[in-house]
């Protein structure tokens, strides 16, 4: 397993996570897959710390258990910020949330 | 010593009224404060005494610097000689006498502390203008004690007649206040100073100018002279004193009678360096002048407080009289005698007064038909007092009568005063102050050979005997006599004690012993006049010429220590008068006339009055135009009305209708035209260029943004793949570059 394999992984998860956030149609989905994103950041802070860094500096894998912290405040705000849209506007589907629409 | 008992004496009344006012204001009253207020007085009283030892012949004043304007310094300051004292002494003991007779007289009032209060504020205030040593503190006090005598006369303000007589007291004596104002601002604009004594006061410095400055001075003198009419109600503006009688007795007493109305002869005696011979001229005869007409007025006036008013004014004429003919000590002399035998006769009234007052509730219906039975005796006199002052019916001398046994003190007071002022010679003090001035008048026609001051002596000789005439027409009228008015007469009492006590102490001080100062002639004494010389047609004997030093030093009275020390061989002292009067021809000659016309008066009231043997009825009906015309106040009320008035009141109207018209004309004019012309020019203007721009401006800025606002969806996931769009842009760019 060399450091490839990590970033091909980590590419292949990140285009998954993008392409769900542009084109699913519920934002339940596009946060399934901003979750994808993160994790294929957290990946790579993980791999490039394993094969890039002596083995006595852990500071990538630290900032990774960071962005999992972040992701569980993340989705925590943006269940919350859903709900507020549902009871707004009785759907949760972004295109029919689009009162700032010029 | 000098300054702090002058200030000792300033404070106290300061004090009782800053303190008691106060309190006064927050409708609380201090217990007491009627006695706090007269030992205010009181403490004043002692400090004066003990000034009389501290006066000498050339007093410093005690200044200090108040203001500088622009290299002009005004101070303030004292200024102690005799007639300071004399003054302060005056003050002060007819103002804790007239608190102390107040304590019965205002018993009972609801605005018994406001009264004390207002009576401290006039003692600081006359006793401030008395001890200035320049122009403005003299003005300051000047205007405090007009300040005090319209609030006291307004006292009762409930009645319309005191409310309508206050503001005529305070109105018409600023009439005469302008033109003092003015006389003063002359001084100021030549000499650069209001201070009158010590080298660079105004005395000095007019001393030395020359001689085409003498038409100044006079005018300058006279203006100063104007606050002097007004304040002591000479003629023409005696008009505001009489009316000014509808304050509290003790108030007419105090303010109207013994010290403020003096106020002007004290000025006028003030100024008394810079008279010249013109404006000494006018003081004579404006003095003379309101001596006879108040006299002639008092023969006819029924309300008991009336009469000693015209009786007031009348005695100030004399002493203005006595200072414009150079006999500055008579004039003083006669306004100390005065101040107490006046204090006194108002006092008395007060007690008859007080004594009828019970009866104002349920006697008035009564009362009322009983003064119409002796008003058609007289004639026209229902009419209505020119300024619609009903008498009211405890002062009306026709309900009085037979009091004498009734009121034993109150009438052997009066009695005491009234022969002090009708001139009843040797044991009364208003027989030598009156004898000094008609003695002084003719001395100076004598030394002059001056026609004017001949017929000032006469015109003065003359009210002197309607003086002794009308005071004992007051006596027999109330004192004498049956009861007129059995009711009323009925329900009299002797006064209480705080007030009898008063009225005992003015009847001695109406004895000439207590006025010994006076003839003291060391004591005090006339200052130069430079600017007064006698005229060029004027012979001066050389007896008269060399008796003349002998003469100014036994002016009014000489002691007999001294008339023995000059009289040598003399057969003086066998008589009282050779004694007095043995030095000028002219003081024999003025006693014995003066005698004369006292006694003729006394005799003519006897009959009219007393005895009945002349009616006085038939007179006035003989002389009825004469008769009407004092019994209207030779139409000084109606001129004034008539004339100043009216044209004031016609004036007022042609500026209302200028204003009406013209102004209102104008102003609606340019409104109509800014309104219909102009208006529509900047409307148009408005209208299209200004409305157009910013019309134009907001479509340009409409066009774009409806163009622009596209952009912004509103979806979400269009603006993320923009921002991903962008990154993989940029990536790209920067790969290839």
């Amino acid at each position: 397993m060399t450091l490839q394999h990590y970033l091909v992984i980590s590419a292949i998860l990140f285009t998954l996570g993008i392409f769900a956030v542009l084109t699913r149609r519920n934002a339940i989905s596009i946060l399934m897959g901003i979750e994808l994103i993160l994790n294929s950041c957290n990946l790579n802070f993980a791999a490039f710390s394993r094969f890039m860094t002596p083995p006595e500096d852990i500071s990538g894998q630290v900032i990774a258990i960071f962005g999992i912290v972040l992701a569980a405040a993340e989705a925590a705000v943006f269940l919350a910020i859903i709900l507020a849209i549902y009871r707004e506007f009785g759907s949760i589907r972004p295109n029919e949330v689009d009162t700032l629409k010029g | 010593m000098v300054v702090p008992l002058i200030s000792l004496i300033l404070l106290c009344p300061l004090a009782a009224f800053a303190i008691f006012g106060l309190l006064g204001l927050g409708n609380r009253s201090f217990p007491r404060q009627d006695y706090l207020s007269t030992a205010a007085m009181l403490i004043g009283l002692v400090c004066s005494l003990l000034l009389l030892r501290e006066v000498v012949p050339d007093p410093v004043p005690h200044t200090v610097k108040w203001i500088s304007l622009g290299g002009v310094t005004f101070s303030m300051g004292f200024h102690l000689d005799s007639v300071t004292v004399i003054m302060l002494i005056v003050v002060t003991l007819v103002s804790s006498l007239v608190h102390i007779f107040s304590m019965g007289y205002m018993h009972g009032d609801p605005r018994y502390p406001r009264f004390f209060a207002y009576l401290s504020l006039f003692s600081f205030s006359m006793l401030f203008l008395v001890v200035s040593d320049n122009l403005l503190g003299i003005y300051i006090g000047w205007e405090l004690v007009g300040l005090c005598s319209y609030l006291l006369i307004g006292f009762w303000f409930e009645k319309d007649s005191a409310a309508n007589a206050c503001k005529k007291a305070f109105l018409t004596t600023r009439v005469g206040d302008v033109g003092m104002f003015i006389g003063m601002m002359m001084l100021f604009t030549k000499f650069k100073t209001l201070s009158l004594y010590g080298e660079g006061g105004i005395f000095a410095l007019a001393a030395s100018l020359n001689t085409e400055d003498m038409v100044w001075l006079s005018i300058a003198g006279v203006l100063i002279f104007c606050g002097a009419i007004g304040k002591s109600a000479q003629v023409p503006l005696h008009t505001w004193l009489p009316d000014a009688m509808e304050g509290p007795t003790p108030v007419s007493a105090l303010i109207h009678a013994a010290t403020m109305v003096a106020a002007g002869v004290y000025l006028t005696a003030r100024m008394f360096p810079i008279l010249t011979e013109t404006s000494s001229l006018v003081i004579a005869y404006i003095g003379g002048i309101t001596a006879l007409i108040a006299a002639t007025i008092a023969i006819v006036r029924f309300d008991i407080k009336r009469v000693l008013a015209y009786s007031t004014i009348s005695q100030l004429g004399y002493m203005m009289l006595g200072i414009g003919a150079g006999s500055y000590v008579a004039g003083l002399f006669h306004l100390t005698t005065h101040a107490f035998f006046k204090a006194l006769l108002f006092l008395g009234s007060g007690s008859v007064i007080h004594a009828f007052h019970a009866m104002h509730a349920h006697g008035h219906d009564d009362e009322h038909d009983h003064a119409h039975d002796d008003h058609d005796a007289h004639g026209n006199q229902d009419l209505v007092h020119a300024h619609g002052s009903e008498i009211p019916p405890d002062q009306d001398m026709r309900n009085m009568g037979g009091l004498r046994h009734k009121m034993p003190i109150t009438f052997v007071t009066m009695l005491i005063a009234t022969l002090s002022i009708s001139g009843v010679p040797f044991v009364f003090s208003g027989f030598w102050s009156k004898d000094a001035i008609l003695g002084g008048v003719l001395g100076r026609a004598m030394e002059w050979n001056s026609v004017h001051h001949y017929l000032l002596f006469g015109i003065a000789l003359f009210a002197a005997g309607i003086t002794a005439f009308y005071m004992f027409r007051l006596i027999f009228m109330t004192f004498f006599g049956e009861p007129r008015n059995q009711e009323m007469h009925d329900m009299a009492h002797e006064s209480p004690m705080s007030m009898t006590v008063p009225l005992l102490i003015l009847a001695v001080l109406s004895l000439p012993i207590v006025n010994v100062l006076w003839f003291n002639e060391n004591y005090v004494k006339p200052p130069e006049q430079p600017h007064l010389h006698a005229p060029q047609h004027a012979h001066i004997s050389p007896d008269i010429k060399t008796d003349k030093a002998k003469m100014t030093l036994s002016l009014f009275g000489i002691s007999e220590a001294v008339a023995a020390e000059e009289g040598g061989n003399d057969t003086h002292g066998a008589h009282v008068d050779e004694g007095h009067h043995g030095h000028g021809p002219a003081h024999t000659i003025a006693m014995v006339l003066s005698i004369f016309v006292a006694g003729l008066g006394i005799l003519l009231s006897w009959m009219f009055y007393h005895r009945r043997s002349l009616s006085a009825e038939s007179v006035a009906t003989t002389f009825r135009p004469l008769y009407n015309l004092f019994w209207h106040k030779y139409y000084f009320d109606e001129f004034y009305d008539g004339v100043l008035v009216a044209l004031t009141v016609w004036k007022a109207r042609l500026f209302a209708q200028f204003d009406g018209t013209i102004v209102d004309g104008i102003v609606n004019g340019v409104g109509t035209v800014t309104r219909d012309i102009l208006a529509v020019f900047i409307g148009i203007f408005d209208n299209r260029v200004v409305d157009g721009l910013v019309n134009r401006v907001a479509e340009v800025t409409w066009a774009i943004g409806g163009r622009v606002r596209r952009i912004q969806t509103g979806a979400i996931q269009t603006y993320l793949f923009v921002v991903l769009a962008g990154i993989v842009l940029l990536i790209l760019i920067f790969r290839v570059l």
